[in-house]
């Protein structure tokens, strides 16, 4: 019996005066100074049945966190009311079982675990709320248990992985014997592979538990799993409806800076450029998707093209910059700890190349970029950058202004009192002239798009987007020939990752030599050259996009995921023998099946008929 | 990364399974003795008990002296303090104004001995078999009969529970703060004094940042965990007096009557 479980009537809130709540600023994401002017939740009105799983989409600063603190009342509305299962979270009395029956879990791991030890976190929950023994001990081992971390519950939360620890939280929450799961970007922090176990338990305690699931995500591979999703913008509820209707809104949500399902993007705008629209949520899987297009379009054979030949002859014939050479890492070596983390790496990178390293959490990627720049001591093997051997380095520094690396979530590097001076201290440190420190500030900061008038700001006072753009930029004031970045997008929201991952494709360019490590294929697909792709500290293969991807049986093992464009290219190989699937871009894919398409007659019908309503409407197609 | 705090010896030895109140209170006892003694015999016998009290706890001997090392220099110092400082009817030599006095020698050498004695103890009884969990938690029971008069003895230990979690946390992110910076040619070790400073600066702002948003998360996640002090709160784990514990109160106040006797009686 599907009733309403939460119900948010009319709700607006704002945080007091932006300059005595920090969080405020920092939790919504939101810049200092846009933090004061709005509501940070804007007259919302949204019901939630019991048993739902429902998904909160919106970017950065949108007010959906907000709008998870109200539901367990962290924050109380400014004016409406949140009621949870038929209690107000404006009565003190209930606050306690509204957040016991609401568990919430947060973004960063770390950041929510209380207790030494697995099992005391656990429950930490339970003893607030004043279980006794043995019930508490039992409601502890069976939340562990039902995570998978029964094995764990003696070791300290360092000892876990990212998805582990957000495991742990869950049970944590599990353990206080909830209705409602609230997830804040719980998976934002986490890699592929963890995501895809974070949500595969989520949607069990859905299934099993009967759990009322809201997940504030801006992924959107997240979102299509959800009953319902909701897209928030500025404070604003602006979407509502099945994933398969708002994942419809293609331009819509690609506008508000969102993602859409490759599936439905690549359908959207295929039909976009023969003027065919599709009916709403008709392109909800790409089983739906395929058969759809199939409907409208007649496929031909065409005769293939030369196959966009990635790798460029010219770049690959010039002098290496970069030549690692049978290079071996063991961390704590000589002790019963020891972990080999790299073995046998070598690989060349030239001059201008986009280079990506793939590799899933603990596969020796952070190991082999901290080499390259000697953050790491050789321990066996060959390393050159540029005309430096690293073995006979000198002055480290010399080196370091040739090659920069950009550590994950480089915002946390910030530290001068201005944006000037922050993005200044590498020049700086490196003995840059003024006049050249200051020309370089200026390029860096114009090319990641840091506003002039942020300059004398403290860096503390912008958001988590802009103060990644200022950290990017106080690398690139060094004016390096290579640049190394650990997944410099991670936690962005799409349009975020979107810009960060443009100005890589501005410098690369440029000319500048970009090594680029992540685990989104996606990405490295999309933007690289080559991709060199590490497996527990080995190399598993090296080669261009195409030649990655078309290794089916590592992709059958789970080794290598097939980015969604070629795999939703690969439906249609069938059809058209010819079709080059090795497209990585919703664009590049659309670009490639047009040219073997054309409209059935009865969807050519449909167009004309379209055509003419709209034009009876005055040809306004709002 | 694995990180271990203080110098805890993991075994399953008595010493280790004693409920860390009997420990903390009998390391405090333990040290107001050993002010007290001062004739070699009982402090012979002190250095006796100490010798059971190693084999019972399964540390090796390596181990418990290495704990001495840091006072080492303090006791030696003392030590040779007392030769040329105490009075004496004659001197093994003198030169200047400095006398070498025998009996300077004698009561410095039992002055090191005790200092010796003392922190072999309390390591023994606190940091070698007791995790520093434990200790938090201890301490709070230990003063939980002060949190009548107003005294925050929860808050406390939360915070020392709290710190504990977190040292791992952020050792780690100093680690990669100062990664970052040095290769934005931040120098920690070498140049001047003052290009020092500012290596070390770039590190501990960000790092005190860092902190002060993991606080205010977690108090959040606290929050909605339904944290609200200490009121009405139960444990996971209650600490109770076992009857090891019951036996080693029993052999210690014996122990420690002997050692008053002998001290006291002039045997």
């Amino acid at each position: 019996m599907p009733d309403t479980f939460i119900d948010i009537q009319e709700v607006c809130f704002a945080y007091p005066a932006a300059a005595d709540t920090p969080e405020a600023a920092a939790q919504s994401e939101q810049s200092f100074y846009e933090a004061e002017s709005a509501y940070a939740v804007d007259h919302i009105s949204l019901s939630i049945k019991r048993g739902e799983h429902l998904a909160i989409l919106g970017r950065n600063g949108s007010g959906k966190s907000t709008l998870a603190r109200l539901i367990n009342g962290l924050e109380l509305p400014t004016s409406g009311a949140v009621w949870v299962d038929g209690k107000s979270t404006a009565a003190e009395q209930d606050i306690w079982e509204i957040r016991r029956s609401c568990g919430m879990i947060f973004q960063n791991p770390d950041n929510q675990i209380v207790a030494t030890t697995v099992e005391e976190d656990v429950a930490f929950g339970p003893e607030n709320l004043g279980v006794k023994q043995p019930k508490l001990g039992q409601a502890v081992s069976q939340a562990l248990a039902y995570v998978g971390l029964s094995d764990y519950a003696h070791a300290a939360p360092s000892e876990l992985s990212g998805g582990q620890k957000q495991k742990l939280a869950i049970a944590g929450i599990l353990a206080m014997q909830p209705a409602c799961l609230i997830m804040d970007e719980a998976t934002s922090m986490l890699d592929p592979l963890s995501r895809q176990t974070i949500m595969q338990l989520v949607r069990r305690l859905q299934q099993e538990r009967g759990l009322t699931i809201i997940n504030i995500t801006h992924d959107m591979n997240e979102a299509v799993q959800a009953d319902r999703v909701a897209v928030m913008q500025q404070g604003r509820l602006l979407m509502e409806g099945s994933p398969a209707q708002v994942f419809h809104q293609v331009e819509t949500l690609r506008r508000l800076g969102l993602d859409v399902p490759v599936h439905t993007a690549i359908p959207f705008y295929l039909g976009q450029r023969f003027d065919l629209g599709f009916s709403s949520g008709s392109l909800a899987t790409p089983e739906a998707a395929e058969q759809q297009l199939k409907q409208a379009f007649q496929f031909q054979a065409q005769p293939q093209t030369a196959a966009v030949s990635p790798a460029q002859p010219a770049r690959a014939r010039a002098l290496d910059q970069i030549k690692v050479e049978d290079i071996s890492y063991v961390y704590q070596a000589g002790l019963p700890t020891a972990k080999r983390a790299l073995e046998h790496i070598s690989f060349t990178v030239s001059p201008g190349e986009f280079f990506g390293v793939m590799g899933h959490s603990g596969s020796g990627k952070s190991t082999l970029i901290q080499h390259l720049n000697g953050l790491l001591r050789l321990q066996s093997g060959a390393v050159h950058i540029l005309d430096y051997n690293l073995r006979q380095v000198k002055d480290i520094r010399q080196l370091r202004q040739h090659i920069q690396l950009l550590f994950q979530y480089p915002e946390h590097q910030l530290f001068a009192e201005t944006v000037w001076d922050d993005i200044a201290f590498g020049p700086r440190r490196m003995g840059f002239s003024e006049t050249v420190i200051t020309e370089n500030v200026k390029a860096a900061a114009r090319v990641v798009g840091v506003d002039q008038s942020w300059l004398q700001r403290s860096p503390f006072e912008l958001s988590g987007g802009e103060k990644r753009r200022v950290a990017l930029a106080g690398i690139l004031a060094m004016k390096p020939e290579i640049l190394v970045l650990d997944e410099p997008a991670a936690g962005l929201d799409p349009a975020g990752r979107e810009e960060i991952l443009n100005y890589m494709r501005i410098l690369s360019k440029a000319g500048t030599t970009i090594v680029l490590v992540s685990h989104n294929m996606d990405d490295l697909a999309r933007l690289c050259d080559r991709i060199l792709v590490l497996d527990h500290g080995q190399r598993l293969l090296l080669g261009t996009p195409a030649e990655i991807f078309a290794h089916q049986e590592l992709i059958a093992a789970g080794k290598l995921t097939l980015p969604a464009c070629k795999a939703f290219l690969q439906r249609f190989q069938a059809d058209c023998p010819g079709l080059n699937a090795d497209c990585f871009s919703v664009d590049a894919a659309v670009a490639e099946l047009e040219r073997f398409v054309t409209l059935k007659p009865a969807a050519r019908a449909r167009v004309r008929q379209q055509q003419e309503l709209q034009e009876r409407r005055g040809g306004t197609a709002l | 990364m694995t990180f271990t705090l203080g110098n805890y010896y993991p075994a399953a030895s008595l010493l280790h399974k004693l409920d860390p109140r009997t420990k903390i209170l009998a390391s405090l006892l333990l040290m107001i003795v050993l002010f007290m003694i001062n004739q070699p015999l009982p402090l012979a016998v002190f250095g006796l008990f100490l010798a059971v009290m190693i084999a019972l706890s399964g540390v090796p001997f390596r181990l418990v002296l290495k704990s001495v090392k840091p006072v080492v220099f303090l006791a030696v110092f003392a030590w040779v303090l007392n030769v040329f400082t105490t009075p004496d009817e004659h001197y093994w030599f003198s030169w200047s104004f400095l006398h070498a006095s025998p009996q300077g020698f004698w009561v410095g050498l039992r002055m090191a001995v005790r200092l010796f004695f003392l922190v072999m103890a309390t390591q023994l009884c606190l940091t070698l078999t007791t995790t520093p969990l434990e200790m938090a938690d201890g301490i709070e029971r230990l003063l939980r009969p002060l949190a009548r008069w107003g005294f925050p003895s929860h808050e406390l230990a939360m915070m020392m529970s709290i710190a504990l979690r977190f040292v791992p946390t952020l050792a780690d992110e100093t680690d990669k703060i100062m990664k970052a910076q040095s290769s934005r040619g931040a120098d920690y070790d070498t140049g001047g004094a003052i290009a020092r400073a500012r290596g070390l600066v770039s590190v501990l702002i960000p790092l005190f940042v860092s902190a002060l948003k993991r606080a205010d998360e977690l108090a959040t996640a606290m929050e909605a965990r339904c944290y609200r002090g200490g009121e009405g709160r139960t444990r996971l784990h209650v600490l109770r007096f076992g009857t090891r514990d019951g036996w080693a109160a029993l052999s210690l106040t014996l122990v420690l009557a002997v050692l008053l006797v002998l001290e006291y009686t002039h045997l």
